[in-house]
């Protein structure tokens, strides 16, 4: 049926997919990607650990993960889908120090733990700086690209 | 909560869920689904339904609460 000013048909998109189709796929590759990153993470703390392997002999899957991780946080914090904005100067001292009270766990563990004999105070205190330094800069980079994304939404508002 | 309204809408423009579902872009199953109520369609779907329809969104969409 043919209405004044009204075409037949609309172009079709890529794949023929039409909003419900795109959000089950993004759902189905949000799930898969997790999936995956899940079980990535599992293979490297399984070679670290129960195998004993020296990071060598994962380096590139470690990589991968590494920069898929810090691509992801920061895609999401530019594109406005965590706003860390809206987070006090408080929470994010907070988020910084457990995160580096993780980071320090993970080396003590790694290296006082699973490896014997272990490091010693001095070593161990040389590896956390290394930690605080690199969780202190990443957290930096997001701060800046959520300041860059804000400006770029206000600059959308305009 | 079945949208009869909907349906009924595009039954008597004489449209099927297909061509319903090619005027807008969509697929039939998302129409059907809408019908149904077990889909909840971006306003940019509602607006485009209800223009070929030729209805308002609140005569396609909208439900006053029952007591």
């Amino acid at each position: 049926m043919i209405y004044f000013g009204m075409k037949t048909k609309n172009k079709k998109p890529f794949l023929n997919m039409d909003e419900r189709n795109k959000q089950i796929a993004y759902k189905v590759i949000s799930i898969m990607y997790f999936l995956t990153i899940f079980a990535m993470q599992g293979i490297v703390l399984y070679r670290q650990f129960a195998l004993g392997q020296e990071l060598g002999d994962f380096e590139d899957i470690a990589i991968i993960m590494t920069i898929n991780s810090l691509f992801l946080v920061s895609a999401l914090l530019y594109f406005g889908a965590i706003q860390i904005r809206k987070l006090k100067v408080k929470s994010l001292l907070l988020i910084y120090l457990a995160f580096v009270v993780l980071g320090s766990l993970f080396t003590y563990f790694k290296y006082n733990i699973f490896q014997s004999p272990g490091l010693s105070f001095e070593q161990l205190f040389d590896k956390i700086i290394i930690v605080v330094a690199i969780i202190g800069l990443i957290m930096g980079f997001w701060i800046l690209l959520s300041i860059l994304g804000k400006k770029r939404l206000d600059k959308e508002l305009e | 909560m079945e949208n009869i309204k909907l349906k009924i809408a595009r039954v008597e423009k004489g449209l099927s869920q297909q061509d319903l579902a090619d005027l807008v872009s969509a697929t039939r199953q998302t129409i059907g689904l809408i019908e149904k109520g077990k889909y909840n369609p971006s306003l940019n779907l509602c607006v485009k339904i209800a223009k070929v329809l030729d209805k308002t969104l609140n005569d396609l969409f909208w439900y006053e609460n029952k007591e």
